[in-house]
């Protein structure tokens, strides 16, 4: 790895590490930072210290972090793979998909009757990232046999309006589920990394680093793709297969995000950029951990100002990302050569 | 080097060939022109050539292997191509893009060795393209874009170099220096240079061998002038307004008188 991305990723994880560090100490019960270093380190602290740090607050940074990490590398796979500068599991409706095949798994076993619900409340973990990988799949699937049709801004309306419809969808099946007495996931259908219990931790994060894994293996064809599908195969790019492993990748990166997290927004979208900008590159490989503390960052940023001491709970963290990301993708639209093609 | 064995190539959804029966050999150095009109099949010739679309019939073999049944990693290391697709990506800048040429011989991570980063560099230099290294392809203009595009191609050093309509978007110049570059190119490196143009004149001039394609699934192999004198220029090009005078070795507007 060049010497400047190693610097910029080294700058990126002294960010996060300090932000980390502030968002564990500041909330509705400020600590003092000699507390919570100690609640982090098993030193003495205070058992009030103890239980805000490592119970409610570490549990909430922590998936910040892995989900923000995990959005931002699948939003560099996407933009290649679509070569799409707007493209993103949330902006063509990926996670929206992921949400609908999590209420889908629900609400039948809601009607199927309480074993089911039952089942379903002893493995969450595994049975709803399973459930919102199959609607991430479909829904990347389907994008992508469209994408070969549209263009690049077609793509991205087409994505948000599967989103609306999918949420919709979403909402109706739920209060099905709700009447017939099923789990409904409280609040869900806002981001949120707040409901993270502590014991979902390794769920969110399995797949994520699978997916992770499996991003870097396929970095290096992947920035043959950028050249387009022809140009890739006479650099001896196998481009269906190439393409199985990509959107593996995304699913892998994406669904336990959308099931533990609810439809994070934005992130995936600007993180790629902010990594490019950084790198210097487009070239995939040092992307992705760029790509990965920015995504890191910028989330786990929107959840601090989300819990902030304010006098009353009143942000949602989409609102947060909305405000910051939207700006950023008309600026996207209105200045990007590459968008700029498409009008 | 370059050998064609009852070659025939088109679509199989289209139910004939474009072209069959080609037997054409090349030796190395061979700087060679495919001319031919609008859908003579000069494009999907290439393409089959390249191995980037199987043929109908028989064999395009390079250096006595078929180029289908390569691995798809050995092909790219000994065939390159710049085609008329114009497909464009955002943050590719012109570095870049040259470096992709080197992904064949690299290991996962792509990081390039000191072998590749010379053939960058020569490739930046012989193309002139310094100057915009740093730029973003797209705002390249055409001329610019399509000079990144050959020095992708020769980065990649290939055997053999396919390059269609290359010339298209730039003023007279610059497609003599660049049909002389790659003619150049050709010799030096003892590569066989395949270049589909529409610049008759040029290529007659510059190629040491024509493959002309009549557009009726026809076509002719030879030296420019034994094509030209042949009247095999003129069977494929003439049409009721204008027609190729083997004498003057160009086109003429057909008046009243003469036709």
């Amino acid at each position: 790895m060049s010497m400047r991305i190693s610097s910029r990723a080294a700058a990126l994880i002294v960010a996060l590490a300090g932000l980390s560090l502030l968002t564990l100490t500041c909330g509705q019960i400020a600590l003092p930072l000699a507390d919570t270093v100690g609640a982090l380190t098993g030193t003495q602290s205070s058992d009030l210290a103890r239980q805000i740090v490592l119970e409610i607050r570490l549990p909430r940074v922590a998936a910040a972090i892995i989900a923000g990490a995990a959005l931002g590398m699948a939003g560099v796979l996407m933009q290649a793979l679509f070569r799409n500068p707007v493209a993103d599991a949330w902006s063509l409706g990926l996670l929206a998909g992921g949400q609908f095949g999590v209420a889908l798994t629900v609400t039948a076993a809601a009607f199927a009757g309480p074993a089911a619900v039952a089942f379903l409340t002893v493995f969450e973990g595994p049975s709803i990232t399973l459930a919102a990988a199959a609607g991430v799949a479909a829904a990347a699937l389907f994008m992508l046999a469209l994408g070969r049709r549209v263009g690049a801004i077609t793509l991205l309306v087409i994505g948000l309006m599967l989103g609306f419809t999918s949420q919709g969808l979403t909402s109706v099946l739920l209060h099905f589920a709700a009447r017939a007495g099923g789990r409904v996931y409280g609040g869900w259908q806002d981001a949120s990394f707040a409901a993270v219990a502590p014991a979902a931790l390794p769920w969110l994060l399995a797949p994520i680093l699978i997916g992770a894994g499996v991003a870097v293996a396929t970095a290096k064809p992947l920035s043959s793709l950028l050249l387009g599908e022809t140009y890739a195969r006479s650099l001896g790019v196998k481009v269906t297969s190439l393409r199985h492993a990509v959107l593996a990748a995304t699913v892998l990166l994406v669904a336990p995000v959308v099931a533990f997290c609810g439809p994070v927004s934005f992130v995936g979208l600007i993180a790629p950029h902010f990594a490019r900008a950084l790198a210097g590159t487009a070239r995939i490989l040092p992307l992705l951990p760029l790509a990965a503390l920015g995504g890191a960052l910028l989330a786990l940023a929107g959840d601090a100002i989300v819990h902030a001491p304010w006098e009353q709970h009143f942000l949602h963290l989409n609102a947060i990302l909305a405000i910051v990301g939207a700006p950023v993708v008309i600026l996207i639209l209105v200045f990007s050569p590459a968008v700029r093609q498409w009008r | 080097m370059l050998d064609l064995r009852s070659l025939a190539v088109g679509y199989r959804s289209a139910g004939r060939a474009l072209l069959s029966g080609m037997d054409v050999s090349a030796e190395p150095g061979a700087f060679i022109c495919i001319l031919g009109r609008n859908g003579a099949g000069k494009s999907t010739l290439m393409r089959t050539i390249a191995g980037l679309q199987p043929s109908l019939d028989g064999v395009a073999a390079l250096g006595g292997e078929n180029v289908a049944s390569m691995r798809p990693g050995t092909r790219a290391r000994r065939i390159a191509v710049v085609l008329t697709e114009r497909q464009f990506n955002p943050g590719l800048r012109v570095e870049d893009m040259v470096a992709l040429a080197r992904q064949p011989f690299t290991g996962w991570e792509g990081r390039l060795g000191d072998g590749d980063r010379a053939a960058i560099a020569e490739a930046v230099a012989v193309m002139g393209i310094e100057p915009f290294a740093r730029r973003y392809f797209s705002n390249l203009s055409d001329g610019e874009r399509q000079r990144v595009m050959i020095a992708r191609a020769l980065a990649q050093t290939p055997r053999l170099m396919i390059l269609d309509e290359i010339t298209a978007f730039l003023d007279l110049p610059s497609r003599v220096e660049i049909m002389a570059l790659l003619r150049s190119q050709a010799k030096a490196k003892g590569q066989v240079v395949l270049l589909s143009s529409h610049d008759l004149d040029l290529s007659l001039q510059l190629s040491d061998s024509v493959w002309l394609l009549d557009g009726a699934g026809g076509f002719s192999v030879g030296t420019p002038e034994a094509l030209s004198q042949s009247g095999a220029v003129g069977r494929a090009f003439d049409t009721d307004a204008i027609r190729y005078s083997p004498s003057q070795g160009r086109f003429e507007i057909r008046t009243s008188e003469s036709a």
